[in-house]
């Protein structure tokens, strides 16, 4: 077993670790700054009152040193633990304009609502976050890396 | 830069960065655990992954060049060549293996994805001749993954 903390990045290059997560939650597209033929024009389908639902997959990614006694940047279960504990019990199953604070006034689109994970995510304790992509539906992700991505926002593929 | 014939639209910019990737899967056995922490401290940290008699994995390993078509072929580098260099380095030494006993470069290190995936990259980097080695992305499941890159590269985008 190597002995001593092994750095962050050795020669420039960085480790990251990728998870991806799953929950079901109901939204609808509707700004209260907008008329009702307004929202009606902006948001088509996705403002209908009743609201609509989606399966979504969320993908965390977190830096850090790997540990050489484990191996690992961060714990999975921690990673896991905290994951559900502030944004899957949060958010699964549930309605996101309804039941989740943030979105009482800016609308859950899926942009808003990977700003509203990371916000979430960020303080996890064990590893650095770098990012968090969500996928609304096969044919739809966002991407967000916080205020100042830095270097790190490239070209998506 | 090319020197443009007159008359020839040139929308081949120069300068124009490409990434390339190229998917392998290999299947390979391994199991977690450090010889210093008690067996109930591997147990704790490791969970079910601390079995002695191993599990597997059908990994899955996304490679990344990056770089400009040359001008001749369009190609970043020749996807034959690329395809030997994971062959060789990748899937000769992991595919059907036993991650602890098998693989030197493996060695005294535990075989999770992080460490896989810097192992991996370490291999590539100095046999990627033409390009730039990007990212290495190894999948162990569908949902959990390791990514390695140069730190300030474009890499950690999905």
């Amino acid at each position: 077993m190597p002995v001593g903390a092994q750095n962050e990045m050795q020669n420039g290059v960085k480790v990251a670790l990728g998870r991806r997560y799953r929950f079901s939650a109901s939204h609808r597209l509707h700004s209260a700054a907008f008329s009702e033929e307004e929202n009606e024009r902006v948001y088509g389908k996705c403002n209908n009152p009743h609201g609509h639902g989606h399966n979504y997959m969320l993908e965390v990614l977190v830096s850090g040193a790997v540990d050489p006694a484990t191996g690992m940047i961060a714990n999975l279960a921690d990673l896991d633990g905290f994951v559900e504990r502030v944004v899957l019990e949060p958010f699964d199953h549930r309605s996101l304009n309804e039941e989740v604070a943030a979105f009482r006034n800016k609308v859950p689109t899926t942009e808003n609502l990977c700003i509203e994970i990371f916000e979430r995510l960020k303080s996890f304790p064990k590893a650095k976050l770098e990012r968090v992509r969500v996928q609304e539906t096969s044919n739809n992700s966002f991407e967000y890396a916080g205020d100042h991505p830095g270097e790190s926002i490239g070209p998506i593929r | 830069m090319r020197p443009e014939r007159s008359g020839e639209k040139s929308y081949y910019k120069s300068n124009a960065m490409v990434l390339l990737t190229r998917k392998i899967e290999f299947a390979a056995s391994h199991f977690y655990h450090n010889p210093d922490f008690s067996q109930e401290e591997n147990r704790r940290v490791f969970g079910k992954c601390n079995n002695p008699h191993g599990h597997g994995h059908n990994y899955s390993l996304e490679v990344t060049v990056a770089g400009e078509p040359d001008p001749v072929t369009g190609m970043v580098l020749d996807l034959k060549d690329l395809k030997e260099i994971l062959e060789r380095e990748v899937m000769q030494r992991m595919d059907h293996r036993h991650l602890n006993y098998e693989v030197p470069e493996l060695a005294g290190r535990i075989p999770t994805c992080e460490n896989m995936a810097r192992v991996i990259w370490d291999l590539l980097e100095p046999q990627i001749k033409q390009g730039k080695l990007h990212r290495v992305r190894l999948y162990e499941t569908p949902d959990l993954f390791a990514d390695c890159y140069r730190n300030g590269s474009a890499g950690a985008m999905a």
